[in-house]
């Protein structure tokens, strides 16, 4: 995927919203006593005396209850009065109000970036019960450190960016088909991308479908009409993805499809070229069993109903070399000059419905299948039993083609091994009792023994049919097959495996092994930025709660392209997955991110580490090596920023400023006592919220910063931190491998403790002071347990600290009033320049001078 | 000392062997077992699992190493070396099979495990390949006492079990 950056279209609205940081500091701080909650602890009065003191700050109002609309309403009565270009709500946590205050706060006039909570409640007032008099000295540095924050917050233009109505769907199987219809029906054009000459994928190629064991044609054939026949619906066969570009709401696609050779639209597909051919090639539809010809049609049920050429196979279509099915067919629907060719267009969402493939048996060489013919794949048996295949629904052993008298289903090949794919294969078990069922359907008198590991029939309907193999006498015997030989001369086959509920190894013979094969992922061979799995399945955005949502804004996926799945469930997830595109095609409008990450090119080295970092691909580089973040995929973890060597991230109200800032308030006094605690917004951050909830007590030497992601949180805070005396430093994010809201972003910051413990030793910090934990959203215990541990640690070294000589802890002080200082100074011109007052446009501005 | 040892190494059994299913796929396999019933190589890892004990019956010593079940087991569970550790175990108890003492005790007074044959020496002759050094065998003496293995031999043939 190439990038391209969004283009803000209501700009004209966010404009004056800019202006307000032209104005000098104006911070208005409202504590709030959430009736007893806060005031019963903290001195909320003392705290609001305090606030005034702060520089900047211009108006303090204590409310009972900020979040009611009495409050919201003083709090914007306030803002237009004392025209606050600040707003900081000592109150809750945000992960609560956040969004109800900055609401307000808009309403009231102001970018809704400017206004920030303190959380004096879960931080202090429900975990400080016992202190009131350190509580409120707590909440006081707290909202010190958030007026030092806010300092420095800049408002953030929202954008938004308009949507093409329409969609691009890969792969046409039935999960495809699906959400094709789904969303042709509810009127937006979509363009249905199928790499085979026909639709349909695996479920075409079957025989019966479980568990009712219908005819699998039969209902997808009147689907893939539909399909073609839909006049919203285009489909683009025997193609594949060349390039997407763009972003959410606009994608620009490009398709490249490969040459028929025959106009399906003059095409009848009446089959007198296939007789005339003369070059025979093994049928991939059929699984190799049998021929078909250089010009054929997958099978007859095919959509778009014509035949094809195979031209690497075909001798060639001018009279001079072959040229007979040109010269046979009536309708001159074969064309030797068609060219491959490349179609463009552009869609609002993509939905990957990009299937799976059965495993590959060779894989399995104990198996012997590709060795001995009588070992097949439930696929071959498919083709086999199937009244279109190769026998036309005779069941035959292929070395003698006679009926096999005794036939054995081998369970998980190619699943549930680690050395191939480790997971269950989902359907292969109820694909298996189908196959016994079909058998004992067509042959009574078969014997039939399924081999398994444990049978999974968990669908509805399943039990049922379960039930039926039984009583028809199908054979279930639990283990995994050794290997498989062959009687050389009757070209039989010997099953060695243990009957592990009888403790009793089994050598036994049968005409006929069927392998139940698994499948195997395919996705991630497109250019298209959305995870795998490492067993090439596509990754969905929550595991359950947004199940088929991708990490990427506006890219969905269904069906096989997920996990393994049978019909059904593709279709649900298929028409899931179409439900959730057509809110954002509905809308017509998608927000961006308002706190993107934006590049300073005047620092960036161009050293490409946050292309790496990135989980969304939301950065690209262009020809001459700048880079830029497209806001529309960017989601604001700020990992890049993290591990910028030259901090050249800008990462809206997490700037390494602000958050310096947050530091350096919060250890201004007795530094050596003070647990710095990064906390990440979904996990840790949500963790120390319920142990607030929860009224869990812990010492009240903490001071709490949260970032979005602890890919955030760079080596430099925890070393800004100990420079500056604090007794210890806490990086805590969401629990490895696999928690993390933004994917990657606690690996990264895992593999910076390293860094900073190095750093630590050199510096001689002892190794305690530094703590890196994983704290869920339901751990409200271990954050507990963990701001307890660090207190001591902290409070052990504030001892070792006040019994050394004081000089060095003066020195100390005075070190860190310089930056401080600076700071001021540097923040200073910046407001007083009329008209380019934001960072982020000044380095747009010399973005554009350098090219 | 030894009991906490034992303890400790038994957990570790267990922790390697837990992530079997009970597939039979060794067993299947296991070319001990297609003679010799008796010793099965699934419930001897799932003896460890459920009972946490390892329960000695000198069965184990059957296993012959061809390490068959460990190339197929789809969990990837270390049988082979799950097997070598209760031999350990059961050697403790003395339960150490006449073949085995004999064994040690060529090791220990030969210092190999097989003798190289006139024929092999002749033929790396004639490939140009060094001659085989002589091993030590005051050495091996002194390492076999040094490490208490001379000792543990005594004990088992003490203890020495007729073979099964």
């Amino acid at each position: 995927m190439t990038a391209g950056n969004p283009v803000p279209e209501t700009d004209a609205a966010a404009e004056p919203e800019v202006g307000s940081v032209e104005d000098a500091l104006r911070i208005g701080v409202f504590p709030c006593k959430c009736g007893k909650n806060i005031g019963a602890v903290v001195d909320i009065d003392a705290l609001a005396e305090y606030a005034k003191t702060l520089e900047g700050v211009v108006h303090v109002q204590v409310n009972t209850y900020s979040c009611a609309s009495v409050g919201q309403a003083e709090i914007q009565e306030a803002i237009k009065e004392h025209s606050l270009n600040r707003v900081i709500v000592a109150s809750c946590s945000p992960t609560m109000h956040e969004p109800t205050f900055r609401k307000a706060t808009k309403a009231a006039g102001l970018n809704p970036y400017l206004c920030i909570m303190t959380n004096i409640r879960e931080h202090v007032s429900w975990v400080h019960r016992d202190d009131p008099e350190a509580a409120t000295d707590k909440a006081k540095e707290l909202v010190a450190m958030s007026v030092a924050k806010a300092r420095t917050l800049e408002a953030q233009p929202e954008h938004d960016v308009t949507v093409t109505p329409s969609a691009m769907i890969v792969g046409a199987g039935v999960a495809g088909m699906q959400a094709a219809l789904d969303l042709g029906d509810m009127g937006y054009k979509v363009y249905l991308i199928e790499k085979e000459p026909t639709i349909g994928g695996n479920m075409a190629l079957l025989d019966k479908v479980f568990p009712q064991n219908d005819c699998s044609i039969c209902i997808l054939g009147p689907k893939m009409v539909d399909v073609i026949q839909h006049p919203m619906i285009k489909v683009i066969s025997m193609a594949e993805i060349e390039e997407v570009s763009g972003y959410v709401g606009n994608f620009n696609v490009k398709v490249k499809q490969k040459a028929r050779f025959v106009d399906p639209d003059t095409c009848t597909a009446c089959g007198e070229c296939v007789e005339v051919c003369p070059v025979d090639v093994p049928s991939r539809v059929d699984q190799n069993l049998t021929w078909r010809k250089a010009i054929y049609i997958p099978f007859p049920q095919a959509v778009p109903s014509s035949y094809v050429i195979d031209i690497e196979n075909c001798l060639g279509m001018d009279l001079l070399r072959c040229g007979k099915c040109y010269e046979k067919c009536e309708q001159h629907a074969v064309i030797p000059e068609d060219r491959e060719k490349i179609i463009e267009f552009d869609v609002g969402v993509i939905i990957l419905a990009t299937g799976f493939k059965p495993a590959n048996p060779e894989k399995i060489p104990r198996l012997g299948w590709g060795k001995y013919p009588n070992v097949i794949t439930s696929l071959e048996f498919e083709r086999l039993i199937n009244a279109s295949g190769p026998t036309e629904g005779k069941l035959i052993c292929p070395s003698s083609l006679d009926k096999p008298k005794s036939v054995a289903i081998v369970q998980c090949v190619g699943s549930r091994d680690m050395t191939t794919r480790s997971a269950c294969s989902n359907f292969c078990c109820a694909e298996s009792v189908k196959c016994a069922l079909l058998i004992k359907e067509h042959y009574p008198d078969t014997e039939v023994v399924i081999y398994y590991q444990d049978l999974r029939m968990h669908g509805k309907y399943f039990e049922d049919q379960y039930l039926k193999a039984r009583e028809e006498g199908v054979k279930f015997i639990r283990g995994r097959v050794g290997e498989i030989q062959e009687y050389p001369h009757t070209k039989h086959l010997r099953l060695s495996v243990e009957d592990t509920t009888h403790n009793k190894l089994l050598m036994t013979d049968f005409e006929m092994v069927i392998l139940s094969m698994g499948a195997e992922g395919t996705a991630g061979d497109l250019p298209i930025p959305v995870s795998t799995t490492q067993d090439s399945f596509y990754i969905e955005s929550h595991p359950k709660l947004r199940p088929v949502d991708t990490s990427a804004a506006g890219i969905f996926i269904c069906g096989g392209a997920e996990s393994p799945k049978d019909i059904r469930d593709s279709v649900i997830q298929a028409s899931a997955a179409a439900g959730r595109a057509s809110i954002i095609l509905q809308r017509g409008r998608f927000p961006i991110e308002a706190l993107s990450a934006k590049i300073e090119q005047d620092k960036c080295s161009r050293c490409g580490t946050c292309v790496e970092r990135c989980p969304y691909g939301a950065i690209s580089v262009d020809a001459n090596g700048k880079y830029t973040v497209m806001g529309a995929l960017c989601q604001a973890c700020g990992t890049c920023a993290g591990d910028c060597p030259k901090d050249a991230i800008y990462m809206p109200n997490f700037t390494t400023e602000q958050i310096t800032a947050q530091i350096e308030s919060a250890l201004k006094e007795n530094p050596e006592e003070k647990i710095i605690a990064f906390a990440c917004n979904f996990c840790s951050y949500r963790g120390s919220d319920l142990a607030g909830v929860s009224r869990m007590q812990y010492p009240t030497n903490a001071r709490v910063i949260r970032a979005i992601c602890s890919g955030r949180y760079s080596t430099k805070f925890a070393q800004t931190a100990f420079d500056l005396g604090a007794g210890a430093v806490l990086y805590s994010g969401c629990h490895l491998p696999a928690d993390c809201h933004f994917m990657t972003g606690n690996h990264w910051m895992a593999k910076r403790e390293p860094r900073i413990r190095s750093w630590m030793k050199r510096k001689g910090i002892s190794e305690d002071r530094f703590r890196v934990e994983w704290v869920s959203a339901s751990e409200g215990k271990k954050w507990q347990s963990i701001m307890t541990e660090m207190s001591d640690v902290a409070n052990t070294h504030a001892e070792g600290v006040r019994s050394t000589p004081k000089k060095k802890t003066a020195l100390k002080s005075k070190a860190k009033a310089k930056p401080s200082q600076k700071k001021k100074v540097k923040a200073e011109p910046k407001k007083t320049t009329k008209k380019s007052p934001t960072k982020k446009k000044t380095t747009i501005k010399k973005g554009k001078k350098k090219e | 000392m030894e009991q906490t040892k034992d303890a400790e190494k038994i957990r570790e059994i267990q922790k390697s062997a837990q992530p079997c299913f009970q597939c039979g796929i060794c067993a299947a396999s296991c070319p001990v077992f297609r003679v010799a019933p008796e010793f099965n190589p699934r419930i001897a890892v799932d003896e460890v699992i459920r009972t946490g004990s390892v329960e000695v019956t000198g069965r184990e010593w059957s296993c012959a190493y061809c390490l068959m079940c460990e190339e197929r087991c789809p969990m990837g569970v270390a049988l082979s070396e799950i097997l070598i550790d209760i031999k350990n175990l059961s050697s403790q108890t003395g339960k150490v099979p006449p073949s085995v003492i004999e064994l040690m005790d060529v090791i220990r007074y030969t210092g190999k495990v097989s003798q190289a044959s006139s024929r092999t020496e002749k033929k790396r002759k004639e490939l140009g390949l060094p001659v085989l050094p002589k091993p030590d065998v005051d050495e091996i003496q002194k390492i076999f006492e040094l490490t208490g293995a001379a000792d543990r031999l005594t004990r088992y043939r003490e203890a020495e079990v007729e073979p099964e």
